[in-house]
């Protein structure tokens, strides 16, 4: 079989490791002697009992929550615009413009967010020149890592959104415009609802990226900044409480999970009603 | 055009240049600082000079950086491009039972959240070096195993969207003629998806070369990519070397952008 080698490649590298990660969750942490064999659900229970590590897995929730939402509002204008308002020489090259921020890696890209948001940075001259004096505050705050985390969401939203705009029949459009509607009417009554398939996956493409945002809430957040990613970097790299880290690991997946399936099947059901 | 009709139009083109111009402006800015003569970073510029990039390269953990991180990335396309031919022409050609199950195994590594997998593997390798005394976390071959995995989907994800456009039937029409399954691959499958290939491993490269959340569980003497060392020194340090560097990089990464281009429809590869 010719996929053989590439199957046994990704066992080995990725499904192993997991399958032993998730044993080591079950294990138990000793200070001194790190990690005990055992079959315990203490590292599930410290988490729901600790109130430090919920307010992290909530922070990460609503973070991730909000910039999703600001991506898709953000977003549906843009591809929109592609998909009908740009001739196909001008649109490869905003592809091009689209994807290299999105490509150019999240070191570098928080990096120029470091830049702009610095007190002493872009934005701070910038207002400067209209006379706003003191600190921007923005590094270190949670409104400096939601811009962080939507300027690297909004490529993925912006491209998952334009192809579905470009799958739907233009005619649809024109015959709503000749019978007099708005263009708002258009848009909420005839465009949405068929590109709600889209919506749905461009928004949980960009919910789970941020959710697994690791540069961003570390470089731009700073230390004090807790989010799930990081934390599940810190307890199995720096402190070697690899049951607790594992823990942490699997319950951000399952959580994004639940959250991802249980919106879809929502936005789904109300989806139906409307078709019908 | 009614009136109506161009104030639409007109909402639509202000909005995108903002939303365009707030994803793209903050590198536009990164490249300009890496000119700036201001010994402290601030603005506006006192004057412009070149010393920042001979400050980068004098910096060895930018410079090994940088080159382990294109070695790293070199190898890890060339591992997907071995493991993942076949294994597109299996999942696009083959008839068997699971081909969606194999499909979902082989793209895991694209859906595993970077971190997770990075942790695993760390774990795993540590685990391998206590029964085996094999050190792998923290040397090259560690990292390349990483890479390689970062690489595999990407390069399966492309060239498989380029041999479904291609019939069967070509393929049988060469082995009707008397040519083996290797004469065919080599003489009429591989020159039909070239492009794909091409494509598959550009974005491959790219993607091994950015990667941050894997790469940052297997940093060692040998192993420091140069991600790894841009954000060791960001933790630190904000100057005009880190603009430098960035530079570099996104010239690198524009330009094999635009190579991609001309093989493939960019928005198809995600």
């Amino acid at each position: 079989m010719l996929a053989t080698p590439a199957i046994i490649f990704v066992a080995i590298g990725l499904l192993a490791p997991l399958a032993l990660m998730l044993r080591n969750s079950l294990n138990h942490y000793d200070p001194t002697e790190l990690m005990i064999s055992a079959v315990t659900a203490e590292n599930y229970l410290k988490f729901f009992s600790d109130s430090f590590y919920q307010g992290v897995l909530w922070r990460t929730v609503w973070i991730s929550g909000l910039s999703t939402a600001i991506c898709l509002a953000a977003g549906v204008p843009v591809a929109y615009f592609l998909a009908r308002h740009v001739g196909d020489l001008a649109k490869r090259m905003l592809m091009i413009v689209i994807l290299v921020p999105l490509l150019i890696g999240n070191a570098v890209r928080t990096s120029a967010w470091m830049l702009i948001l610095n007190d002493k940075g872009v934005l701070a001259a910038f207002l400067g020149l209209f006379g706003h004096k003191g600190p921007l505050g923005l590094m270190y705050s949670s409104a400096g890592v939601v811009i962080g985390l939507i300027s690297v969401l909004l490529p993925f939203m912006i491209i998952t959104l334009n192809s579905v705009f470009e799958s739907i029949d233009r005619n649809l459009e024109d015959a709503g415009e000749s019978l007099g509607a708005s263009h708002l009417t258009i848009m909420r009554r005839i465009v949405l609802p068929l590109a709600l398939p889209g919506i749905l996956s461009g928004s949980v493409l960009c919910f789970i990226l941020s959710m697994n945002a690791y540069a961003t809430p570390v470089l731009i957040g700073g230390p004090t900044f807790h989010m799930m990613a990081p934390t599940v970097y810190q307890q199995i790299a720096k402190v070697m409480n690899w049951p607790f880290g594992a823990a942490l690991a699997f319950i951000l997946m399952a959580v994004t999970l639940i959250l991802t399936v249980g919106v879809s099947v929502l936005v789904q059901r109300r989806y139906r009603k409307w078709s019908e | 055009m009614s009136n109506r009709a161009k104030s639409v139009r007109l909402a639509y083109t202000a909005t995108s240049i903002l939303v365009i111009g707030f994803i793209v402006l903050p590198l536009v800015f990164i490249v300009w600082m890496s000119f700036f003569s201001n010994k402290i970073l601030s603005f506006p510029p006192e004057g412009y000079t070149l010393d920042w990039y001979r400050r980068a390269w004098e910096i060895s953990d930018f410079r090994n950086g940088f080159f382990l991180s294109l070695r790293t990335s070199l190898i890890a396309t060339c591992v997907a491009l071995g493991l993942g031919l076949p294994a597109s022409f299996a999942l696009v050609r083959g008839r068997f039972k699971g081909r969606e199950t194999i499909n979902t195994i082989l793209m895991s590594p694209m859906i595993v959240p970077g971190i997770v997998g990075g942790s695993a593997l760390f774990v795993f390798f540590l685990e391998v070096e206590f029964l085996t005394g094999w050190r792998i976390a923290g040397s090259s071959i560690g990292l390349i195993i990483a890479h390689s995995l970062i690489a595999l989907p990407w390069m399966i994800r492309l060239v498989t969207t380029s041999l479904i456009s291609v019939p069967p039937s070509v393929e049988e029409a060469a082995r009707s003629l008397g040519a083996g399954p290797l004469t065919v691959f080599f003489r009429v499958t591989l020159p039909v998806i070239r492009s794909g290939v091409i494509a598959g491993s550009l974005f491959a490269f790219v993607n091994s070369f950015i990667d941050l959340e894997k790469s940052i569980f297997l940093v060692g003497p040998d192993s420091t990519t140069l991600q790894i060392a841009l954000i060791n020194y960001l933790e630190w340090n904000f100057d005009s070397t880190i603009g430098a560097v960035a530079t570099v990089q996104i010239g690198l990464i524009t330009l094999l952008l635009l190579i991609t281009d001309r093989y493939a429809k960019l928005s198809r590869a995600f």
